[in-house]
């Protein structure tokens, strides 16, 4: 785009790096084509108010809404996919189905009991090492202490369950290591059973919390604990009184994350649990694939699973957090 | 001359509170004009609805002898200095000063030739491949000058633009504007709160309060010939002596001050005898003695306080009936005021009377 | 950082972060040397090394394929849901807009879903709308759970923004359309790469969404777990360590770049 006048007529040096002037951006907008579609619409408030608003509010509705709605829709009607010859009509045997069987009334709780489980132990395990980069890493330190902890975070949700398998195997290296120094004699199970399930979930979220909580105990002013140090508070009080209360917006945003992702997570559970261990989306995904679709039960079952997430979720909010707060 | 700026019967309100309030203002080409008043007065509200920012409630905004109230900013033109300058951070000096160019359908070379021209102006010229982050606070101040003048607008505004600069670089700012405004011709619309930025720059001011012009006028009018209580506060440093009316010889008025006889300039009113009066009487207008000035107002006080300011002395002089006065003396006459009294005195025509608002007379 | 406790606490919790630091690391070291080992099943210790399972993952059409195939629904969802999350972010911050709480918590919505009910509800979408299960609904599904991620981090970029700088461009004689690619786009730069980024990784590395909406071609996540669920062999590891290698080489590309526009 550049005329070869321009730059031919400067010297090399400092006078060379002439600025391209985007002439083309006048040639654009005094076109007519600009002026009688974009340009016109833009002129009035309510072409503004279309081009702002038209695309994200459609695809909000369409697309963010419009899922769990026609999910809501399905679960309430007896048949679906429509067959020919079948009548489908309007029903609640989905939901019944729920509370009528155990063999699906466990796997949720079983899903529930897991992801509360993994959700305190990623706190416990988390918190030390958020409070150690946010307040005693120096701050230029921070970030780069702080990038070491995401690389396993971007090595993605299989890749992480895979490497789990490596360490908890009957020929994996925590079974080898330990019949090498003699203490075992035949491998002791881990793999396919809680232990192993929990430890991957756990392995697979833990990097949700860190965030949340870095970013609220950063905050936490350093001169409130010199104070609070020099009032007589040790070390334990000053945790207690002052850097918990603190952090508790990120104790809260932390949790519900890891949470609710835990609760919706899939193949994990595929790859490390045991029959013993079959979660809440392995029942639900059942009624999708296999012979037998019914996916007005799924559809069901999906929603009370989503419902009762996310009143776990508000509950835990409402109690930790005290005020109303989004998770993000 | 057509004024180039007319505002007609203007009034902005958002929702009960009412920013600006039947504003007429006319503006003439050429001139430095500010708009001088504290902050909610409507001076800025009144530059934004020339900008285009502000749709005014009522009323009507002539540009150049056009309609502009409902033309949007881009269709304007106007161009205006923001107050924290709004470079666009992600440009180079030279890019933003030629934005407004180029979505005018300049040519490159044309655009090249005034961005340089620019540039030269204001000694920017090695800095013209420089972002703005990497400029001085000064620097940036004057890019943001030169990217609104470079599309040549008929008239230029500035939103306080000396506000975020250290006094020392501001009263360097305030010669230089002044300077590129009677190079360049153009009409400087200039918003402020700062008395002295106005006093030093501008042609004319205008000052605003609670949404109205309380006074227009040059610098010396205003300074010299305050016509309310407001602007004799707002504009300098004043002693304002509520008196009660008793005579008028010509020009000169006769007026009694807490039982003292006074004597001040009549400032174009007429007031009856027996109404209420404030006189202005500017600190350095007061001449302090040991002995008895032989003419003019005169009165004897006590020098209460003593503020020391290099270039001069500023007292406080108690002068009887619990009535102060402000006076300020010249280091050369400081050495004769060794004790506490001291004779305080004016001449007539150095004061002024203001009418008294919430008199009834 | 002098104001912390005792030396005590704080040696415990320097050794609770390289703890961590090699609880996060020690699988995926453990993953990737068992890529080398000269032999056909998964097992400790690793004994004779070898760079065989390269050579063959290279020569793997299907790998190959798969690769290939993510890139291409990532790049397609990348670009789509950037789009569109920015056009919601400048619905957000608009003057003078009503329900802004309502429209963010929509935007965020997918992001709180758990992601097999997202799923789960997409899957039924697609059916809903009769669109075919397959590239396209994957894209689509891709989109829908990048999107929130979108609108946060151009939102936050956006809060930084100089209020005037739109207003400046205006005065300038822009219309709000050019001070959109003029001004406010190339502000949002820096926050769009990073959210691109962000994006990609987010697209290459989900497997329940596709695993609903996919048809009979696999994505990358979708074949490691066909892999994984149908006997291991080293092979897997090799694929793996080469998925990990370059995503985390983005990612730190990402990280670079962006700490490096804000710093300027």
């Amino acid at each position: 785009m550049v005329s070869t006048n321009t730059t031919a007529g400067y010297p090399a040096g400092r006078e060379a790096s002439v600025p391209k002037y985007s002439t083309g951006i006048a040639k654009v907008v005094n076109s007519a084509l600009y002026r009688y579609t974009l340009g016109a619409v833009v002129e009035t408030r309510i072409g503004r108010i279309i081009l702002l608003a038209g695309v994200p509010l459609i695809w909000l509705v369409m697309l963010h809404v419009g899922p769990i709605y026609q999910m809501l829709k399905i679960s309430l009607t007896s048949h679906y996919p429509v067959l020919p010859g079948v009548e489908s009509h309007f029903t609640l045997d989905n939901y019944a189905i729920f509370f009528r069987e155990s063999l699906y009334f466990t796997p949720l709780i079983r899903s529930f009991i897991f992801a509360t489980i993994a959700t305190a132990a990623t706190l416990v395990v988390v918190y030390p090492v958020a409070y150690y980069v946010a307040k005693i890493v120096r701050p230029e330190g921070r970030s780069k202490a702080l990038l070491l902890l995401l690389v396993p975070f971007w090595a993605g949700e299989l890749i992480r369950t895979f490497s789990v398998i490596m360490l908890l195997a009957n020929r994996g290296a925590v079974n080898v290591l330990l019949r090498e120094i003699g203490l075992i004699d035949r491998p002791i199970p881990m793999l396919y059973t809680s232990f192993s399930l929990g430890f991957g979930l756990v392995y697979l979220i833990c990097l949700y919390m860190l965030l949340p909580l870095y970013s609220a105990i950063e905050k936490i002013p350093s001169p409130l604990l010199d104070a609070a140090a020099d009032l007589g508070a040790g070390p334990f009080t000053r945790f207690r009184r002052i850097v918990l209360p603190l952090s508790r917006d990120g104790i809260v945003s932390g949790c519900s994350l890891v949470f609710l992702t835990c609760i919706g997570v899939f193949a994990t559970p595929m790859l490390l649990g045991g029959p013993n261990t079959v979660l809440f989306p392995e029942t639900i995904s059942g009624f999708f694939h296999g012979a037998s679709d019914k996916w007005p039960v799924g559809a069901a079952f999906a929603l009370i699973m989503l419902v009762t997430a996310l009143i776990t979720a508000a509950i835990f909010m409402r109690l930790v957090g005290g005020k109303k707060r989004s998770a993000f | 001359m057509e004024p180039v700026v007319k505002f007609d019967n203007i009034t902005k309100s958002y929702g009960s509170h009412v920013a600006v309030q039947n504003l007429n203002l006319a503006i003439e080409r050429g001139k430095f004009v500010t708009l001088l008043g504290p902050s909610g007065c409507g001076k800025s509200t009144s530059l934004r609805m020339l900008g285009g920012f502000e749709t005014p409630t009522s009323g009507r905004i002539m540009l150049g002898g056009k309609d502009v109230t409902r033309v949007p900013p881009n269709k304007r033109n106007v161009n205006i200095v923001f107050q924290d300058y709004a470079l666009f951070p992600h440009m180079s000096v030279a890019k933003n000063i030629a934005f407004g160019l180029e979505l005018k359908g300049h040519d490159r070379q044309h655009i090249h030739r005034r961005v340089s021209e620019l540039l030269e102006l204001v000694q920017l010229q090695d800095y013209s491949a420089r972002l703005p982050s990497e400029l001085s606070g000064g620097q940036r101040q004057r890019v943001a000058l030169m990217r609104a003048l470079a599309p040549d607008p008929e008239v230029l505004l500035l939103d306080e633009p000396l506000s975020a600069l250290d006094a020392k670089l501001r009263q360097q700012m305030q010669i230089e504007l002044k300077s590129i405004q009677e190079k360049t011709g153009k009409t400087f619309i200039f918003v402020t709160h700062d008395q002295e930025e106005a006093l030093t720059m501008s042609d004319t001011i205008v000052v605003m309060n609670k949404g109205r012009i309380e006074q227009m006028g040059d610098p010396d009018t205003l300074y010299g010939k305050p016509g309310s209580v407001f602007v004799a506060n707002f504009i300098g440093e004043t002693n304002l002596l509520r008196s009660t009316m008793v005579g008028t010889e010509g020009d000169v008025v006769t007026l009694d001050w807490n039982g003292i006889t006074i004597k001040a300039d009549q400032g174009g009113l007429a007031p009856k005898v027996g109404g209420h009066l404030y006189v202005v009487l500017r600190p350095e207008a007061i001449h302090c003695s040991a002995a008895e000035p032989t003419s003019g107002n005169r009165i004897k006080g006590k020098i209460r306080q003593r503020v020391f300011k290099g270039n001069h002395t500023s007292l406080m002089i108690e002068v009887g009936g619990g009535a102060t006065l402000n006076a300020l003396v010249h280091p050369s006459d400081v050495g004769q005021l060794n004790g506490e009294d001291v004779w305080v005195g004016w001449k007539p025509e150095t004061a002024t009377v203001i009418p008294d608002r919430h008199a009834h007379n | 950082m002098r104001y912390m406790f005792a030396d005590a606490p704080r040696a415990t919790l320097t050794a609770c972060y390289w703890a961590f630091l090699l609880y996060l690391l020690l699988p995926l070291t453990l993953m990737m040397a068992m890529s080398f080992k000269d032999a056909n099943f998964i097992a400790f210790p690793i004994g004779e090394w070898t760079l065989d399972w390269y050579v063959k993952v290279m020569q793997d059409k299907q790998f190959l394929e798969a690769c290939l195939y993510s890139i291409m629904i990532a790049a397609a969802a990348t670009v789509s849901a950037t789009v569109l999350g920015t056009w919601i972010a400048m619905l957000i911050v608009a003057e003078g807009i009503r329900g802004r709480v309502v429209i963010f918590a929509l935007a965020c919505l997918p992001a709180v879903v758990p992601g097999m009910i997202s799923a789960i509800s997409l899957r039924i979408f697609v059916s809903a709308i009769d669109m075919p299960t397959g590239t396209a609904a994957i894209i689509l599904g891709h989109t829908v759970h990048a999107v929130p991620f979108v609108v946060v981090m151009a939102l936050t970029r956006l809060r930084t923004m100089p209020g005037n700088l739109v207003d400046a461009a205006r005065d300038l004689g822009a219309d709000s359309v050019v001070a959109f690619f003029r001004v406010t786009l190339p502000y949002l730069g820096p926050a769009l790469f990073g959210g691109m980024i962000f994006c990609v990784l987010l697209s290459i590395d989900d497997f329940v969404r596709t695993f609903f909406l996919g048809g009979y071609r696999p994505t990358l996540p979708m074949l490691i777990f066909a892999k994984v669920q149908g006997g291991m062999s080293p092979e897997i590891n090799a694929m793996a360590t080469l998925v990990l290698v370059v995503t985390a080489a983005v990612g730190l590309y990402a990280e670079f770049m962006t700490r490096r526009a804000r710093t300027r």
